[in-house]
Protein backbone atom coordinates (compact mmCIF):
# COMPACT_ATOMS: atom_id res chain seq x y z
CA UNK A 1 0.00 0.00 0.00
CA UNK A 2 1.20 3.28 -0.53
CA UNK A 3 2.06 5.53 2.62
CA UNK A 4 2.13 8.96 2.61
CA UNK A 5 4.70 11.29 4.47
CA UNK A 6 4.16 13.84 6.62
CA UNK A 7 7.60 15.41 5.49
CA UNK A 8 7.80 16.35 1.74
CA UNK A 9 10.25 18.65 1.49
CA UNK A 10 13.37 16.65 -0.08
CA UNK A 11 15.77 17.99 2.90
CA UNK A 12 13.67 16.38 5.64
CA UNK A 13 14.35 12.85 4.86
CA UNK A 14 10.99 10.95 6.77
CA UNK A 15 10.50 6.80 6.33
CA UNK A 16 8.60 4.56 8.48
CA UNK A 17 9.43 3.94 12.30
CA UNK A 18 9.80 0.75 13.18
CA UNK A 19 8.18 -0.38 16.61
CA UNK A 20 8.08 -3.78 18.45
CA UNK A 21 4.80 -3.77 20.21
CA UNK A 22 5.26 -6.93 23.41
CA UNK A 23 6.47 -9.40 23.99
CA UNK A 24 6.16 -7.94 26.60
CA UNK A 25 3.70 -5.48 26.75
CA UNK A 26 -0.01 -5.48 28.87
CA UNK A 27 -1.86 -4.52 25.56
CA UNK A 28 -1.33 -7.97 23.59
CA UNK A 29 -2.71 -10.19 26.23
CA UNK A 30 0.64 -12.17 26.48
CA UNK A 31 3.39 -12.69 23.82
CA UNK A 32 2.06 -11.34 21.27
CA UNK A 33 4.70 -9.81 19.05
CA UNK A 34 3.45 -6.92 16.32
CA UNK A 35 5.85 -5.43 14.12
CA UNK A 36 4.54 -2.26 13.68
CA UNK A 37 6.11 0.22 11.18
CA UNK A 38 4.41 3.43 12.25
CA UNK A 39 4.19 6.45 10.18
CA UNK A 40 4.16 9.17 13.17
CA UNK A 41 0.58 7.45 15.10
CA UNK A 42 -0.80 6.11 11.63
CA UNK A 43 -0.13 2.41 11.32
CA UNK A 44 1.27 1.98 7.93
CA UNK A 45 1.87 -2.23 8.29
CA UNK A 46 1.76 -4.72 11.16
CA UNK A 47 3.03 -7.99 10.91
CA UNK A 48 1.68 -10.38 13.85
CA UNK A 49 4.81 -12.65 15.18
CA UNK A 50 4.02 -15.41 17.29
CA UNK A 51 5.59 -18.79 18.26
CA UNK A 52 6.62 -17.42 22.04
CA UNK A 53 4.63 -19.59 24.01
CA UNK A 54 5.13 -22.78 21.56
CA UNK A 55 5.33 -25.74 24.39
CA UNK A 56 5.39 -28.78 21.62
CA UNK A 57 2.06 -29.76 23.34
CA UNK A 58 0.63 -31.75 19.87
CA UNK A 59 4.10 -33.48 20.11
CA UNK A 60 4.11 -34.48 23.61
CA UNK A 61 0.38 -35.89 23.19
CA UNK A 62 1.56 -38.14 21.17
CA UNK A 63 3.53 -39.67 23.11
CA UNK A 64 1.15 -39.71 26.19
CA UNK A 65 -1.67 -41.78 26.35
CA UNK A 66 -5.01 -40.79 25.41
CA UNK A 67 -5.96 -40.27 29.32
CA UNK A 68 -2.88 -38.42 30.16
CA UNK A 69 -3.73 -35.96 27.54
CA UNK A 70 -5.98 -34.24 29.25
CA UNK A 71 -3.71 -32.12 31.42
CA UNK A 72 -1.83 -30.83 28.01
CA UNK A 73 -5.34 -29.63 26.45
CA UNK A 74 -6.10 -28.07 29.62
CA UNK A 75 -3.12 -25.82 29.32
CA UNK A 76 -3.78 -24.51 25.51
CA UNK A 77 -6.42 -22.09 26.66
CA UNK A 78 -5.67 -21.59 29.88
CA UNK A 79 -8.66 -19.32 30.62
CA UNK A 80 -11.36 -22.05 29.27
CA UNK A 81 -9.82 -25.03 29.84
CA UNK A 82 -13.32 -26.45 31.00
CA UNK A 83 -14.19 -26.10 26.70
CA UNK A 84 -10.69 -27.52 25.53
CA UNK A 85 -11.34 -30.56 28.19
CA UNK A 86 -15.04 -31.17 26.46
CA UNK A 87 -13.93 -31.29 23.23
CA UNK A 88 -10.92 -33.50 23.26
CA UNK A 89 -13.16 -35.69 25.39
CA UNK A 90 -15.79 -36.02 23.02
CA UNK A 91 -13.72 -36.38 20.29
CA UNK A 92 -12.04 -40.00 21.93
CA UNK A 93 -15.29 -40.65 23.13
CA UNK A 94 -16.86 -40.90 19.44
CA UNK A 95 -13.70 -42.57 17.81
CA UNK A 96 -13.62 -45.74 20.77
CA UNK A 97 -17.48 -45.11 21.13
CA UNK A 98 -17.82 -44.63 24.40
CA UNK A 99 -21.15 -43.87 25.69
CA UNK A 100 -21.52 -41.38 28.19
CA UNK A 101 -24.31 -40.83 31.17
CA UNK A 102 -26.34 -38.31 31.06
CA UNK A 103 -25.91 -37.11 34.25
CA UNK A 104 -22.25 -36.78 32.99
CA UNK A 105 -23.64 -34.54 29.85
CA UNK A 106 -25.47 -32.37 31.76
CA UNK A 107 -22.18 -31.35 34.02
CA UNK A 108 -20.49 -30.98 30.98
CA UNK A 109 -23.02 -28.20 29.51
CA UNK A 110 -23.09 -26.74 32.89
CA UNK A 111 -18.98 -26.55 34.02
CA UNK A 112 -18.60 -25.42 29.87
CA UNK A 113 -21.08 -22.85 30.20
CA UNK A 114 -19.85 -21.54 33.54
CA UNK A 115 -16.36 -21.46 31.95
CA UNK A 116 -17.59 -19.57 28.63
CA UNK A 117 -18.90 -17.17 31.14
CA UNK A 118 -15.45 -16.73 33.23
CA UNK A 119 -13.71 -16.01 29.73
CA UNK A 120 -15.77 -13.71 28.57
CA UNK A 121 -15.95 -12.18 31.88
CA UNK A 122 -11.61 -11.84 31.81
CA UNK A 123 -11.66 -10.33 27.76
CA UNK A 124 -14.50 -7.67 28.99
CA UNK A 125 -12.23 -7.31 31.86
CA UNK A 126 -8.97 -6.45 30.76
CA UNK A 127 -10.92 -4.55 27.19
CA UNK A 128 -12.10 -2.19 30.11
CA UNK A 129 -8.08 -2.03 30.63
CA UNK A 130 -6.47 -1.68 27.36
CA UNK A 131 -9.36 1.11 26.72
CA UNK A 132 -8.70 2.60 29.95
CA UNK A 133 -10.70 1.99 32.58
CA UNK A 134 -9.65 0.31 34.75
CA UNK A 135 -12.88 -0.70 37.02
CA UNK A 136 -14.74 -3.05 35.48
CA UNK A 137 -11.74 -5.75 34.97
CA UNK A 138 -12.23 -5.81 39.49
CA UNK A 139 -15.53 -6.63 38.96
CA UNK A 140 -15.42 -8.61 36.32
CA UNK A 141 -12.62 -10.75 38.36
CA UNK A 142 -14.70 -10.59 41.47
CA UNK A 143 -17.67 -12.71 39.42
CA UNK A 144 -14.53 -15.21 38.02
CA UNK A 145 -13.61 -15.60 41.69
CA UNK A 146 -17.00 -17.10 42.25
CA UNK A 147 -16.87 -19.24 39.54
CA UNK A 148 -13.25 -20.35 40.25
CA UNK A 149 -14.13 -21.51 43.82
CA UNK A 150 -16.91 -23.49 42.87
CA UNK A 151 -14.47 -25.71 40.20
CA UNK A 152 -12.32 -25.65 42.52
CA UNK A 153 -14.25 -27.40 45.11
CA UNK A 154 -15.57 -29.90 42.34
CA UNK A 155 -12.31 -30.73 40.91
CA UNK A 156 -9.65 -29.43 42.90
CA UNK A 157 -7.51 -26.80 40.64
CA UNK A 158 -8.39 -23.18 40.37
CA UNK A 159 -7.38 -22.81 36.55
CA UNK A 160 -6.56 -26.45 35.43
CA UNK A 161 -9.04 -28.42 36.01
CA UNK A 162 -8.42 -32.20 34.43
CA UNK A 163 -12.07 -32.41 35.24
CA UNK A 164 -14.06 -33.46 32.18
CA UNK A 165 -12.46 -37.14 31.84
CA UNK A 166 -13.18 -39.58 28.96
CA UNK A 167 -16.65 -41.34 29.94
CA UNK A 168 -17.87 -38.73 31.93
CA UNK A 169 -16.23 -36.25 34.31
CA UNK A 170 -14.16 -37.14 37.66
CA UNK A 171 -16.28 -36.41 40.03
CA UNK A 172 -20.16 -35.30 41.37
CA UNK A 173 -21.67 -32.17 41.81
CA UNK A 174 -23.32 -32.01 45.26
CA UNK A 175 -26.38 -30.87 45.98
CA UNK A 176 -25.02 -27.88 48.38
CA UNK A 177 -22.89 -26.60 45.37
CA UNK A 178 -25.88 -26.59 43.16
CA UNK A 179 -27.86 -23.95 45.68
CA UNK A 180 -24.86 -21.92 45.62
CA UNK A 181 -24.77 -21.54 41.53
CA UNK A 182 -28.26 -20.75 41.88
CA UNK A 183 -27.26 -17.93 43.84
CA UNK A 184 -25.19 -16.47 41.66
CA UNK A 185 -26.74 -16.98 38.69
CA UNK A 186 -29.32 -14.30 40.39
CA UNK A 187 -26.58 -12.32 41.22
CA UNK A 188 -24.68 -12.30 38.19
CA UNK A 189 -27.70 -11.08 36.68
CA UNK A 190 -27.71 -7.58 38.19
CA UNK A 191 -24.35 -7.54 37.49
CA UNK A 192 -24.15 -7.65 33.94
CA UNK A 193 -26.70 -5.01 34.23
CA UNK A 194 -24.59 -2.94 36.05
CA UNK A 195 -21.57 -3.74 33.52
CA UNK A 196 -23.92 -2.38 30.85
CA UNK A 197 -24.25 1.04 32.50
CA UNK A 198 -20.31 0.85 33.64
CA UNK A 199 -19.03 0.37 30.65
CA UNK A 200 -21.05 -0.65 27.77
CA UNK A 201 -22.72 2.42 27.37
CA UNK A 202 -20.04 4.81 28.18
CA UNK A 203 -19.49 7.75 25.65
CA UNK A 204 -15.83 7.29 26.32
CA UNK A 205 -15.77 3.59 25.46
CA UNK A 206 -18.26 3.87 22.31
CA UNK A 207 -16.21 6.80 21.50
CA UNK A 208 -12.92 4.53 21.74
CA UNK A 209 -14.84 1.01 20.29
CA UNK A 210 -17.44 2.12 17.92
CA UNK A 211 -16.13 2.31 14.15
CA UNK A 212 -12.79 0.51 14.72
CA UNK A 213 -11.36 -2.10 13.07
CA UNK A 214 -14.33 -3.24 11.07
CA UNK A 215 -13.99 -6.67 9.71
CA UNK A 216 -16.77 -7.58 7.68
CA UNK A 217 -19.16 -10.78 6.87
CA UNK A 218 -16.67 -11.70 3.65
CA UNK A 219 -13.63 -10.46 5.35
CA UNK A 220 -14.12 -13.21 7.81
CA UNK A 221 -14.99 -16.00 5.28
CA UNK A 222 -11.37 -15.29 3.81
CA UNK A 223 -9.89 -15.65 6.79
CA UNK A 224 -11.70 -18.72 8.59
CA UNK A 225 -12.57 -16.55 11.56
CA UNK A 226 -15.11 -17.71 14.03
CA UNK A 227 -16.49 -17.09 17.35
CA UNK A 228 -17.64 -13.96 19.08
CA UNK A 229 -15.62 -12.21 16.27
CA UNK A 230 -18.07 -13.90 13.35
CA UNK A 231 -20.84 -13.31 15.23
CA UNK A 232 -20.02 -9.58 15.45
CA UNK A 233 -19.98 -9.43 11.59
CA UNK A 234 -23.35 -10.29 12.05
CA UNK A 235 -23.12 -13.91 10.94
CA UNK A 236 -25.85 -16.21 13.08
CA UNK A 237 -23.29 -18.99 13.50
CA UNK A 238 -22.82 -20.88 16.40
CA UNK A 239 -21.97 -24.80 16.74
CA UNK A 240 -24.04 -25.18 19.90
CA UNK A 241 -27.02 -23.97 17.61
CA UNK A 242 -26.30 -25.08 14.27
CA UNK A 243 -24.42 -28.51 14.82
CA UNK A 244 -25.41 -29.32 18.25
CA UNK A 245 -22.82 -31.82 20.29
CA UNK A 246 -23.08 -33.05 23.70
CA UNK A 247 -26.58 -32.07 24.89
CA UNK A 248 -27.23 -28.54 23.45
CA UNK A 249 -29.95 -29.19 21.62
CA UNK A 250 -32.08 -29.75 24.85
CA UNK A 251 -31.22 -26.51 25.82
CA UNK A 252 -33.46 -23.24 24.82
CA UNK A 253 -30.90 -20.11 24.07
CA UNK A 254 -30.76 -17.59 21.29
CA UNK A 255 -27.72 -16.92 19.40
CA UNK A 256 -26.01 -13.29 19.92
CA UNK A 257 -25.11 -11.85 16.69
CA UNK A 258 -23.28 -8.10 15.61
CA UNK A 259 -26.21 -6.01 15.05
CA UNK A 260 -23.86 -2.33 14.38
CA UNK A 261 -25.98 -0.58 17.28
CA UNK A 262 -23.15 2.12 17.94
CA UNK A 263 -21.54 2.24 14.58
CA UNK A 264 -20.92 -0.33 11.75
CA UNK A 265 -21.92 -3.86 11.60
CA UNK A 266 -18.28 -5.49 12.90
CA UNK A 267 -16.83 -3.62 14.39
CA UNK A 268 -14.91 -3.71 17.71
CA UNK A 269 -17.85 -2.70 19.65
CA UNK A 270 -19.91 -5.68 18.11
CA UNK A 271 -17.75 -8.03 18.97
CA UNK A 272 -17.52 -6.53 22.17
CA UNK A 273 -21.41 -6.35 22.96
CA UNK A 274 -21.65 -10.16 21.34
CA UNK A 275 -19.24 -11.37 24.29
CA UNK A 276 -22.10 -9.60 27.09
CA UNK A 277 -24.89 -11.01 25.30
CA UNK A 278 -23.57 -14.59 25.29
CA UNK A 279 -22.59 -13.88 29.27
CA UNK A 280 -26.78 -13.34 29.41
CA UNK A 281 -27.37 -16.66 27.52
CA UNK A 282 -25.01 -18.59 28.87
CA UNK A 283 -26.46 -17.83 32.53
CA UNK A 284 -29.85 -18.37 30.88
CA UNK A 285 -28.48 -21.92 29.65
CA UNK A 286 -27.09 -23.04 32.79
CA UNK A 287 -30.47 -22.14 34.81
CA UNK A 288 -32.04 -25.09 32.48
CA UNK A 289 -28.65 -27.39 33.45
CA UNK A 290 -29.08 -26.58 36.90
CA UNK A 291 -32.86 -27.94 36.93
CA UNK A 292 -32.12 -30.98 35.12
CA UNK A 293 -29.25 -31.71 37.23
CA UNK A 294 -31.93 -31.63 40.22
CA UNK A 295 -33.81 -34.79 37.69
CA UNK A 296 -31.23 -36.53 36.84
CA UNK A 297 -29.68 -39.10 39.14
CA UNK A 298 -27.30 -41.86 37.98
CA UNK A 299 -23.74 -42.05 37.45
CA UNK A 300 -21.55 -39.50 36.58
CA UNK A 301 -19.26 -41.46 34.59
CA UNK A 302 -19.29 -44.91 32.79
CA UNK A 303 -16.64 -47.49 33.54
CA UNK A 304 -13.55 -46.92 31.23
CA UNK A 305 -10.17 -49.12 31.11
CA UNK A 306 -7.01 -47.96 32.78
CA UNK A 307 -5.79 -47.63 29.39
CA UNK A 308 -7.98 -46.78 26.65
CA UNK A 309 -8.60 -48.96 23.45
CA UNK A 310 -8.82 -46.80 20.30
CA UNK A 311 -9.73 -48.48 17.57
CA UNK A 312 -7.75 -47.28 14.00
CA UNK A 313 -9.10 -44.49 11.87
CA UNK A 314 -8.83 -40.74 12.07
CA UNK A 315 -11.58 -38.13 13.27
CA UNK A 316 -12.14 -34.74 13.12
CA UNK A 317 -14.83 -33.14 15.92
CA UNK A 318 -15.24 -29.02 16.20
CA UNK A 319 -16.40 -27.40 19.76
CA UNK A 320 -17.85 -23.97 20.21
CA UNK A 321 -15.28 -22.57 22.84
CA UNK A 322 -15.42 -19.05 24.17
CA UNK A 323 -13.08 -17.52 20.98
CA UNK A 324 -13.92 -19.71 18.69
CA UNK A 325 -14.59 -23.37 16.75
CA UNK A 326 -11.84 -25.65 18.36
CA UNK A 327 -10.93 -28.41 16.17
CA UNK A 328 -8.78 -31.73 16.99
CA UNK A 329 -7.77 -33.83 14.27
CA UNK A 330 -6.81 -37.12 15.75
CA UNK A 331 -5.33 -40.04 13.72
CA UNK A 332 -5.61 -43.39 15.60
CA UNK A 333 -3.20 -46.50 14.87
CA UNK A 334 -4.76 -49.02 17.59
CA UNK A 335 -1.83 -47.96 19.79
CA UNK A 336 -2.30 -46.60 23.17
CA UNK A 337 -1.66 -42.70 22.55
CA UNK A 338 -2.19 -40.90 18.97
CA UNK A 339 -0.42 -41.11 15.92
CA UNK A 340 -1.22 -37.94 15.09
CA UNK A 341 -2.86 -35.19 16.90
CA UNK A 342 -3.70 -32.06 15.46
CA UNK A 343 -5.41 -29.07 16.86
CA UNK A 344 -7.14 -26.26 15.08
CA UNK A 345 -7.29 -23.02 17.17
CA UNK A 346 -9.83 -20.32 16.85
CA UNK A 347 -7.09 -17.86 18.05
CA UNK A 348 -4.46 -18.65 15.66
CA UNK A 349 -7.06 -17.96 12.70
CA UNK A 350 -8.25 -14.69 14.55
CA UNK A 351 -4.75 -13.40 15.15
CA UNK A 352 -3.68 -13.94 11.60
CA UNK A 353 -6.42 -11.63 9.91
CA UNK A 354 -4.81 -8.80 12.24
CA UNK A 355 -2.23 -7.95 9.78
CA UNK A 356 -4.88 -6.66 7.26
CA UNK A 357 -6.73 -5.00 8.93
CA UNK A 358 -4.36 -2.82 10.80
CA UNK A 359 -3.04 -0.49 8.02
CA UNK A 360 -4.27 2.75 8.50
CA UNK A 361 -5.44 2.69 12.36
CA UNK A 362 -3.83 4.72 14.99
CA UNK A 363 -1.58 2.70 17.20
CA UNK A 364 -4.44 3.10 20.35
CA UNK A 365 -7.01 1.28 17.84
CA UNK A 366 -4.86 -1.35 17.09
CA UNK A 367 -4.26 -2.06 20.87
CA UNK A 368 -8.53 -1.54 20.77
CA UNK A 369 -8.96 -4.37 17.81
CA UNK A 370 -6.33 -6.73 19.56
CA UNK A 371 -8.22 -6.52 22.79
CA UNK A 372 -11.62 -7.17 20.90
CA UNK A 373 -10.22 -10.24 18.56
CA UNK A 374 -9.54 -12.15 22.62
CA UNK A 375 -6.61 -14.15 22.03
CA UNK A 376 -5.03 -16.06 24.36
CA UNK A 377 -1.12 -16.98 22.86
CA UNK A 378 -0.95 -20.35 25.01
CA UNK A 379 -3.49 -21.39 22.13
CA UNK A 380 -1.61 -19.89 19.41
CA UNK A 381 1.16 -21.59 19.93
CA UNK A 382 0.20 -24.41 21.48
CA UNK B 1 -10.66 -0.67 6.25
CA UNK B 2 -11.53 1.43 9.11
CA UNK B 3 -14.95 3.70 8.36
CA UNK B 4 -15.75 7.10 9.83
CA UNK B 5 -19.35 7.68 9.37
CA UNK B 6 -20.21 10.26 11.90
CA UNK B 7 -20.97 12.47 9.74
CA UNK B 8 -20.55 16.41 9.90
CA UNK B 9 -19.76 18.11 13.47
CA UNK B 10 -22.34 20.64 14.74
CA UNK B 11 -22.34 22.92 17.56
CA UNK B 12 -25.33 20.68 19.13
CA UNK B 13 -23.86 17.58 18.52
CA UNK B 14 -20.56 18.56 20.32
CA UNK B 15 -22.20 19.65 22.99
CA UNK B 16 -24.65 16.36 23.58
CA UNK B 17 -21.10 14.66 23.14
CA UNK B 18 -19.44 16.42 26.32
CA UNK B 19 -23.09 15.76 27.58
CA UNK B 20 -23.12 12.32 27.41
CA UNK B 21 -19.95 11.74 28.26
CA UNK B 22 -20.24 13.38 31.36
CA UNK B 23 -23.21 11.52 32.17
CA UNK B 24 -22.52 8.17 31.24
CA UNK B 25 -19.22 8.69 33.46
CA UNK B 26 -21.13 10.15 36.79
CA UNK B 27 -23.49 6.57 36.04
CA UNK B 28 -20.19 4.91 36.30
CA UNK B 29 -18.44 6.81 39.13
CA UNK B 30 -21.92 6.35 41.15
CA UNK B 31 -21.52 2.19 41.03
CA UNK B 32 -18.01 2.61 42.40
CA UNK B 33 -19.17 5.02 44.57
CA UNK B 34 -21.77 2.20 45.74
CA UNK B 35 -19.02 -0.15 45.92
CA UNK B 36 -16.67 1.90 47.97
CA UNK B 37 -19.80 2.22 51.02
CA UNK B 38 -21.00 -0.76 50.54
CA UNK B 39 -19.42 -3.79 50.37
CA UNK B 40 -16.57 -5.18 52.78
CA UNK B 41 -12.82 -5.61 52.51
CA UNK B 42 -11.95 -8.80 50.42
CA UNK B 43 -7.90 -8.71 50.76
CA UNK B 44 -7.17 -11.61 53.10
CA UNK B 45 -3.20 -10.67 54.79
CA UNK B 46 -1.49 -13.64 53.74
CA UNK B 47 0.86 -14.79 55.93
CA UNK B 48 -1.41 -13.89 58.88
CA UNK B 49 -5.09 -15.00 57.76
CA UNK B 50 -5.26 -18.08 55.19
CA UNK B 51 -7.95 -19.30 53.30
CA UNK B 52 -9.11 -22.76 54.16
CA UNK B 53 -9.09 -24.59 50.72
CA UNK B 54 -11.80 -27.21 49.76
CA UNK B 55 -11.50 -30.67 50.27
CA UNK B 56 -10.09 -32.66 47.52
CA UNK B 57 -8.11 -29.53 45.99
CA UNK B 58 -4.91 -30.83 44.24
CA UNK B 59 -2.12 -29.78 46.30
CA UNK B 60 1.31 -31.51 47.71
CA UNK B 61 0.92 -35.48 46.68
CA UNK B 62 1.01 -38.07 50.04
CA UNK B 63 1.65 -41.39 49.47
CA UNK B 64 1.01 -43.64 52.47
CA UNK B 65 4.01 -46.26 51.80
CA UNK B 66 2.55 -49.02 54.17
CA UNK B 67 -0.55 -49.09 52.39
CA UNK B 68 0.98 -49.41 48.80
CA UNK B 69 1.20 -52.31 47.01
CA UNK B 70 4.07 -51.33 44.57
CA UNK B 71 1.85 -51.73 40.84
CA UNK B 72 3.30 -48.70 39.61
CA UNK B 73 0.00 -47.62 37.91
CA UNK B 74 0.22 -44.35 39.32
CA UNK B 75 4.07 -43.89 37.31
CA UNK B 76 2.40 -44.97 33.89
CA UNK B 77 -0.43 -42.60 34.39
CA UNK B 78 1.82 -39.44 35.23
CA UNK B 79 1.74 -37.38 31.85
CA UNK B 80 5.51 -36.24 32.95
CA UNK B 81 6.85 -38.86 34.66
CA UNK B 82 7.85 -37.60 37.97
CA UNK B 83 7.08 -40.84 39.66
CA UNK B 84 10.32 -43.04 40.56
CA UNK B 85 9.46 -46.26 42.33
CA UNK B 86 11.32 -49.18 42.57
CA UNK B 87 9.86 -52.60 44.08
CA UNK B 88 11.54 -55.77 45.82
CA UNK B 89 9.58 -59.13 45.42
CA UNK B 90 8.30 -60.16 48.89
CA UNK B 91 10.24 -63.40 50.43
CA UNK B 92 7.99 -66.00 50.74
CA UNK B 93 8.00 -66.93 53.96
CA UNK B 94 7.83 -63.57 54.95
CA UNK B 95 4.84 -62.32 57.21
CA UNK B 96 1.32 -61.96 54.95
CA UNK B 97 0.58 -58.13 54.63
CA UNK B 98 -2.55 -56.68 53.52
CA UNK B 99 -2.98 -53.21 52.50
CA UNK B 100 -6.42 -51.36 54.16
CA UNK B 101 -8.41 -52.39 50.88
CA UNK B 102 -7.76 -56.47 51.60
CA UNK B 103 -5.46 -56.80 48.69
CA UNK B 104 -2.21 -59.11 49.50
CA UNK B 105 1.24 -56.97 49.45
CA UNK B 106 3.70 -58.92 47.37
CA UNK B 107 6.31 -56.21 46.88
CA UNK B 108 8.35 -54.29 49.03
CA UNK B 109 9.01 -50.40 48.50
CA UNK B 110 12.80 -50.12 48.04
CA UNK B 111 12.26 -46.73 46.43
CA UNK B 112 9.55 -44.44 46.27
CA UNK B 113 10.10 -40.69 45.10
CA UNK B 114 8.23 -37.72 43.84
CA UNK B 115 9.81 -34.83 41.83
CA UNK B 116 7.16 -32.19 42.96
CA UNK B 117 9.14 -29.63 40.96
CA UNK B 118 8.22 -31.66 38.18
CA UNK B 119 4.84 -32.39 38.92
CA UNK B 120 1.50 -31.13 36.76
CA UNK B 121 -1.15 -31.48 39.63
CA UNK B 122 -3.48 -33.17 37.07
CA UNK B 123 -4.59 -36.10 39.64
CA UNK B 124 -4.36 -38.72 37.17
CA UNK B 125 -1.97 -41.35 39.39
CA UNK B 126 -4.40 -40.73 42.26
CA UNK B 127 -7.54 -41.82 39.85
CA UNK B 128 -5.85 -44.95 39.16
CA UNK B 129 -4.23 -46.13 42.40
CA UNK B 130 -6.22 -48.83 43.27
CA UNK B 131 -5.86 -48.88 47.30
CA UNK B 132 -6.40 -45.71 47.24
CA UNK B 133 -2.37 -44.99 49.16
CA UNK B 134 -1.87 -41.91 46.89
CA UNK B 135 -3.75 -38.73 46.82
CA UNK B 136 -3.61 -34.78 46.87
CA UNK B 137 -3.62 -32.70 50.13
CA UNK B 138 -4.16 -29.34 50.57
CA UNK B 139 -0.43 -28.51 52.05
CA UNK B 140 0.48 -26.00 49.26
CA UNK B 141 3.65 -23.97 51.37
CA UNK B 142 6.23 -25.98 50.98
CA UNK B 143 9.41 -24.30 48.67
CA UNK B 144 12.49 -24.75 49.23
CA UNK B 145 15.35 -23.12 48.39
CA UNK B 146 17.71 -25.93 46.64
CA UNK B 147 14.83 -27.19 43.71
CA UNK B 148 16.90 -30.70 44.52
CA UNK B 149 14.93 -30.57 47.91
CA UNK B 150 11.36 -30.79 46.25
CA UNK B 151 12.14 -34.58 45.13
CA UNK B 152 10.06 -36.11 48.42
CA UNK B 153 11.41 -39.48 49.32
CA UNK B 154 8.39 -41.10 50.75
CA UNK B 155 9.76 -43.56 52.82
CA UNK B 156 11.71 -41.62 55.05
CA UNK B 157 10.71 -40.53 58.60
CA UNK B 158 10.23 -36.45 57.45
CA UNK B 159 7.34 -37.65 54.98
CA UNK B 160 5.65 -40.26 57.56
CA UNK B 161 5.34 -38.00 60.07
CA UNK B 162 3.16 -35.94 57.48
CA UNK B 163 0.54 -38.89 57.55
CA UNK B 164 -1.57 -37.52 60.60
CA UNK B 165 -2.31 -34.37 58.76
CA UNK B 166 -2.55 -36.09 55.38
CA UNK B 167 -5.28 -38.57 56.19
CA UNK B 168 -7.76 -35.24 56.84
CA UNK B 169 -7.38 -34.25 53.46
CA UNK B 170 -8.61 -37.86 51.54
CA UNK B 171 -11.72 -37.27 49.90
Amino acid sequence: MSVEFIGNDEKIKSELLTVNMGPQHPATHGVLRVEIKTDSEIVAEAIPHIGYLHRCMEKHCENADYRAIVPFVDRMDYLASMNMELGYAITIEKLASIAVPRRAEVIRVLVSELQRIASHLVAFGTYGIDIGAFTPFLYAFDQREKIISFFESISGGRLLYNYISIGGVSRDVSNDLIVGLEKFCAGFEDQLKMYDTLLTQNKIFIERTANVGVMDKDYCYDYGITGPVLRGAGVEWDLRKKKPYSIYNEFNFEVAVGKGLKGCVGDCWDRYYVRMVEMEQSVKIIKQALVKLREEGGEFTTKVPRVIKVPVGEIYMRTECPKGELGYHIISDGKKGPYRFKVKSPCFTNVSALGEIAPGMMIADLVATIGSLDIVLGEVDR
Amino acid sequence: MTTQTDGQLTVKKYFTNIWDAVSSISKGMAITMGYVLKEKEVTLQYPEEKETLPKGTRMRLYNDVDDCIGCKACATACPVGCITIATEKRAVDAPEKKSSKGTAIKFDLTQYTIDKALCCFCGNCTTVCPTECLFHTTEFEYSTYNVQDLKIDYLSDEARSWKEKALKDRL
